[in-house]
Order: C-alpha cells, then sequence, then structure tokens
C-alpha cells in the first residue's frame, strides 16, 4: 500500500482527494473549506459533534449529496464521474434494504448490480453469522440486517468502504462482531475505510487515520500516530492566571486554572521548557479539546492537506 | 469468457431460470406485486368485458334488435356502466397507486440510496423502472381498451353514453392507454419531486381528477367543427342524430346569426312576430360529427403521449443531474 508520506504522484495512492469542498443546505453551510487527502490502505475515522457535517461528507463521497463548492476525488476519479461507482461501497446510518426481499434476493441484488461481485464472501459472512439465506430482511433483527448489509458492501469489493456510524444502532456483542468483520475483512483486501463514528473507544482500537471535523470545517486530519505526539498535557504555576504566554511558542488548545495551577492542552511546537509536569495525553483528550475549542487553526499531519492550497495553515 | 458446451449448469446454483438480468431484474422483483396486479387487472378485467359483452348481445337478441325497437331506447342492464367506470377510473388508479410510488417510495425508505451505490448509474435505473412500469400500463390499458372498443362499436346506439361522453371517448381506442401513461408520468414526476410515498399520492390524486374534468373540456376542441344549415321548420337530418353538439344559431336568409334563445318569447305570436321581424329562416346547427372521432381519439393521444414525454423527459433529465 502507499505510503502516507511519499505521494508518488500519481493520484491514485489517494483514496480520498477534497479540494475546497463545501455544502450549502439554504442559508447555512454543512461544510465549509475541506481540503485533506486520505491515503489508501488506511482505516479512517470520522469525528466530529452532531451536526459536524460527518454526514454530509459521506453523502458527496458517495454521489448522494451533490458539493456546492470545490471537488473531491475517489483514487483520482472526480466523484461525480460514474466511473468511480464500482470502487466505493457504502454503509449508511440506517442500512437501507428493501425489506420484502430475502437475503438470498439482497445478494442477488448485489451480483446484478456490481460487476466485480464475489458472491462466496457476501455468502461467508452472511453463513458466519447464521442469517438464513431465505429469510425476508424485514424479519431480520437489527444486527442481522446490519451483517446482510456489511455483505452487501463486502460483496461488492470496494477499493474504499464509506460507514456512516454503522454501529449505532447494535448491542455491544453485535458491534463487536461487526467490528472484527470489518478489521479482517479490510486487512485481508486492503481496503480503505472511512468511519463515521461518535465511540471514541471504537476509533481508538481500529483507526490509523483520524479525520476531525466541527461546524463543518476540518478540525484535525492525518495519521493517528502523528496526531497524538503532537499534543501535550501541561500541568505547572500559573502566576498571571493565562498560561498561554508562558506556553509560547506552543499552540494552546484548551487549558484550565485552579487556584494557581493550570492544565493545559497544547500543541508542541519544538520542546517544552519549564517547571512543568508533562504527560502524555490520550486519543480522547485530543479529540474532546479540539471539537470544544472550535478558534484553534486545524491541525494537519505531512501529507494529509490537499497541496495547491494551504494558505490557511498555521 | 470462453464458451464451453458445460456452461449451462453454472446457473444451476440459483434456482429457477434466469429470465432477467440486472437492472431489470432488480425492478421486476421490486415491483412484482405491482406488476402482478396489472397482469390480474388485465385478465379480469377482459373476462368481464367479454361477459358483460355477451349478456349484452343475448339480450339484444332475445329483444329481436336490430330489427325491432327496443321498449327503450337504450339498454342499461348488467354492468355496461359499471365496465365504463371502471375503465374511467382506471387513469387514476394507475396514476395514484403505480406511478406515485414508484420512486418517491425508494426515496422515502432509502432503498434509492441502496441501488445507487451500487455501480449502476442513477439514470439506468430510472430508465429501466420507466420501460417496465410504462410496458405493463401500455399492455393492461391496450387490451381493455381494444375489447372494449370491440363491444362497444357494433352496439354503441344502445349504449346509454354517446360516442362523445368521457366515459365512452376516454375508453376507446388509443385514448385509455394514452390517458394511462400520461397519468401514470404525472404521478412518478409528482413522486419525484414530493419525494414522500403518501403526499405523492395524494397530489396526483387531485391532480389526477383535474386534469379529467379540464379533459371533458377538452374533448370538443379536438377537431374543426363543421356547421350545417337547415330550414327553420324542418327536423334536424336524421343523419345527425349522433352528432356532439356544439352550437347553435337561428339564421336570416343573408346569413347572419342569432342566438338560438332570440326569438324565445312567452307567447306563439309572439315569437312569430320576432321571427318575422328578424327574417329568421334557417337552422344553423354546429357540430363534430361521429365519424370524427377517431381522428379526435388520435389527436387527443397524441397530445397526451406528447405530455407524457415531456415528463418522461423532465424525471431523466432531473435524476442524471442531481441525486435522488
Amino acid at each position: 500500500m502507499a505510503d502516507a508520506f511519499t505521494p508518488d504522484g500519481a493520484s491514485g495512492a489517494w483514496a480520498l482527494e477534497a479540494l475546497g469542498l463545501g455544502k450549502r443546505y439554504g442559508r447555512g453551510w454543512a461544510l465549509q473549506d475541506i481540503s485533506f487527502r486520505l491515503p489508501a490502505g488506511r482505516i479512517c475515522g470520522l469525528v466530529g459533534p452532531n451536526g459536524a457535517g460527518k454526514s454530509t461528507l459521506l453523502g458527496i463521497a458517495t454521489r448522494q449529496v451533490q458539493p456546492t463548492e470545490g471537488g473531491l476525488r475517489v483514487f483520482g476519479v472526480p466523484v461525480d464521474d460514474p466511473e468511480v461507482m464500482p470502487r466505493f461501497a457504502f454503509l449508511g446510518q440506517d442500512k437501507p434494504l428493501f425489506k420484502r426481499f430475502t437475503v438470498a434476493e439482497t445478494l442477488r441484488m448485489g451480483a446484478e448490480l456490481n460487476p466485480g461481485w464475489d458472491m462466496a464472501a457476501a455468502e461467508r459472512i452472511v453463513r458466519s453469522g447464521q442469517v438464513p439465506m431465505d429469510a425476508r430482511v424485514g424479519t431480520l433483527s437489527g444486527g442481522q440486517r446490519t451483517r446482510v448489509a456489511f455483505a452487501l458492501a463486502f460483496g461488492k469489493r470496494p477499493d474504499l468502504l464509506l460507514l456512516d456510524e454503522p454501529m449505532s444502532d447494535l448491542d455491544p456483542l453485535a458491534r463487536h462482531d461487526m467490528s472484527t468483520l470489518l478489521m479482517s475483512e479490510a486487512v485481508e483486501r486492503g481496503t480503505t475505510v472511512l468511519m463515521s463514528s461518535h465511540m471514541l473507544t471504537e476509533l481508538e482500537d481500529m483507526c490509523d487515520y483520524l479525520l476531525v471535523l466541527a461546524g463543518g470545517r476540518i478540525r484535525m486530519a492525518g495519521d493517528a500516530d502523528a496526531l497524538l505526539p503532537a499534543h501535550a498535557l501541561v500541568t505547572g504555576l500559573a502566576p498571571g492566571g493565562d498560561p498561554a504566554a508562558a506556553l509560547a511558542p506552543h499552540t494552546v488548545v484548551e487549558y484550565r486554572v485552579q487556584g494557581r495551577q493550570f492544565h493545559a492542552l497544547v500543541r508542541t511546537n519544538g520542546p517544552l521548557s519549564g517547571d512543568w509536569v508533562v504527560s502524555e495525553p490520550s486519543l480522547e483528550e485530543v479529540l474532546l479539546a479540539h471539537l470544544r475549542s472550535p478558534d484553534v487553526p486545524p491541525l494537519f499531519t505531512p501529507g494529509a492537506r490537499t497541496e495547491a492550497e494551504g494558505s490557511h495553515t498555521s | 469468457m470462453t464458451t464451453t458446451p458445460t456452461e449451462a449448469p453454472r446457473t444451476g446454483r440459483t434456482p429457477g431460470p434466469r429470465m432477467l438480468r440486472g437492472l431489470s431484474w432488480l425492478v421486476v422483483r421490486q415491483h412484482r406485486a405491482a406488476l402482478l396486479s396489472l397482469l390480474a387487472v388485465t385478465v379480469l378485467g377482459s373476462i368481464w368485458i367479454v361477459y358483460e359483452r355477451s349478456r349484452m348481445k343475448d339480450f339484444l337478441d332475445a329483444a329481436g334488435w336490430p330489427g325491432k325497437e327496443l321498449t327503450q331506447p337504450t339498454y342499461d342492464g348488467g354492468g355496461a356502466g359499471l365496465v365504463m367506470a371502471a375503465l374511467g377510473g382506471l387513469p387514476l388508479i394507475l396514476a395514484v397507486f403505480v406511478g406515485a410510488p414508484l420512486i418517491a417510495g425508494d426515496q422515502e425508505q432509502g432503498t434509492a440510496q441502496l441501488v445507487t451505490t451500487q455501480s449502476v448509474s442513477r439514470l439506468r435505473w430510472v430508465a429501466t423502472k420507466f420501460a417496465w412500469i410504462y410496458g405493463a400500463v401500455l399492455v393492461t390499458a391496450a387490451v381493455l381498451s381494444a375489447l372494449f372498443t370491440w363491444w362497444w362499436k357494433p352496439y354503441r346506439s344502445v349504449f346509454s353514453s354517446s360516442w362523445s361522453d368521457g366515459s365512452v371517448f376516454d375508453s376507446t381506442g388509443p385514448m385509455l392507454p394514452a390517458l394511462c401513461l400520461f397519468l401514470t408520468a404525472a404521478g412518478i414526476t409528482i413522486g419525484v419531486l414530493a419525494r414522500r410515498t403518501l403526499m405523492s399520492m395524494a397530489i396526483t390524486f387531485i391532480f389526477a381528477a383535474a386534469v379529467g374534468v379540464f379533459w371533458s373540456e377538452m374533448i370538443a376542441h379536438l377537431a374543426p367543427t363543421r356547421t350545417i344549415t337547415y330550414p327553420l321548420e324542418a327536423d334536424m337530418p336524421s343523419r345527425l342524430n349522433e352528432s356532439l353538439e356544439v352550437d347553435r344559431w337561428i339564421g336570416s336568409a343573408d346569413g347572419h346569426l342569432y342566438g338560438w334563445g332570440l326569438c324565445a318569447e312567452q307567447t306563439e305570436a309572439a315569437s312569430d312576430a320576432c321571427v318575422k321581424e328578424h327574417g329568421i329562416v334557417n337552422n344553423v346547427y354546429e357540430y363534430l360529427g361521429v365519424d370524427q372521432m377517431p381522428a379526435m381519439q388520435w389527436t387527443g393521444a397524441g397530445i397526451l403521449l406528447a405530455g407524457t414525454a415531456v415528463l418522461t423527459a423532465f424525471v431523466l433529465w432531473r435524476v442524471s443531474r442531481r441525486p435522488l
């Protein structure tokens, strides 16, 4: 798989490439100024509060939503070109299926509509969940229906799998089953995955790439392994009450003052010098701090930002 | 792919022969109930029409018609009126129950998202839906219309409705298929725009009812009218018995026309005086003849089919331009 940090010029190395993407609904912007790159072969978590624009972004990537401005490429092909259709599979929030179809008929639909259909893989996924092939989809439980939807998505043999909160309506056991299934199928085939989720722990376990949205804009994008060490939790004395001056040149994402003491999450810029207690934050702490502080400039790890612009980078 | 003699058994994995493939299979499977209903309507409707026709024939044979006059001028027995009411309601029923939910149902249930994230384009999917549903509607309407026309033609003088009545005019010849296609197209279009099944069905119902009212006014405008002048005291020529009256005047010898009611006075003397005063000598009758019916029906069907084409093109254009 392509290395995240060495774009080789062939745009196919990027599973997704957004440049200045924006979507306007009525008066408000659901997404604005979205530029990022997702290298092929990664499992990317799409994080953000409700209304951050996650579903809109996935909608644009699956041709369900037309962007107001900017463009998105899937493996180098503009998303409005029908050629991208066989390359991605999508699992929506409510996993719509034809309720009157049987499971077998649902898989047959996949076979009829997709040139690269892999019936063996799809049947294996359904069978491993003990879902009867002749049952009507409307009579299945939530977990079974999700499994059928997964089978339909993986049977398509996609290079990019887009998931919109795939586990949100599952019980913990089914969620665990589905996560395992997702990871094993994706790793086995080198599928790029972009998955939105509220479950931070879920993301921490599964994702090696992160895209953080808030208020329709990108807050952070890049390698999970690089995003985390870029931050530090600092505890120290704040004589003036505002530690920002003392912490320069580091970027303070969020801070809290308790008496004479402050706790701050900073984006480090060089070594931290000073009489402070420094610790490494968890992914959850970094995400929450960024989601709570919309004014902090967005953070991109190298390669995660689309080239040909970059004037907004701090 | 190489063709080998042993290729046939490979399809044996799926039960039954795979007669349909790709989008056609999906559309037929998804709309199986609607398509089977149309088939049932075609078969049962055909049997009903044939049965009612034979009942009418038996009755008329027993009465000695056409050698003897009927005791009543028209035949109202049996289900003739019911058949005509059913045929008259068919376009509206198709529009509301087949047209409106066709795409709106997928938009509402999210299955439009399911299908359009497979590897086929929206345009191809919607075009396939159109092809199957139009085909089924056309077959149903054409068969029923042909059978009803076969019943009505030899017995038209004993039907209680005249040829220019909507119940006959819209149910014979090319009119029934054209009306069914047009209103189905309207239902599909309304559905695509409204995106909600129930709402689009309600709007389609109102639209189809409005079209029905408008169309009954349109019938008299589908062909140029003819005018005949005959003496004031004479009876109307009997060949005009079946004609559709568009207007009627009284005229003077120099060709001046007056309204029919001009000399409708309270006493006969006053009427005669009025007739004399204006020099009225003729009846002038503007009409559409029964022989004009086929031309009128084809003109009407042409208008409706053009409307169908416009609506279909609009939906396909819209679907190809923007997501459902």
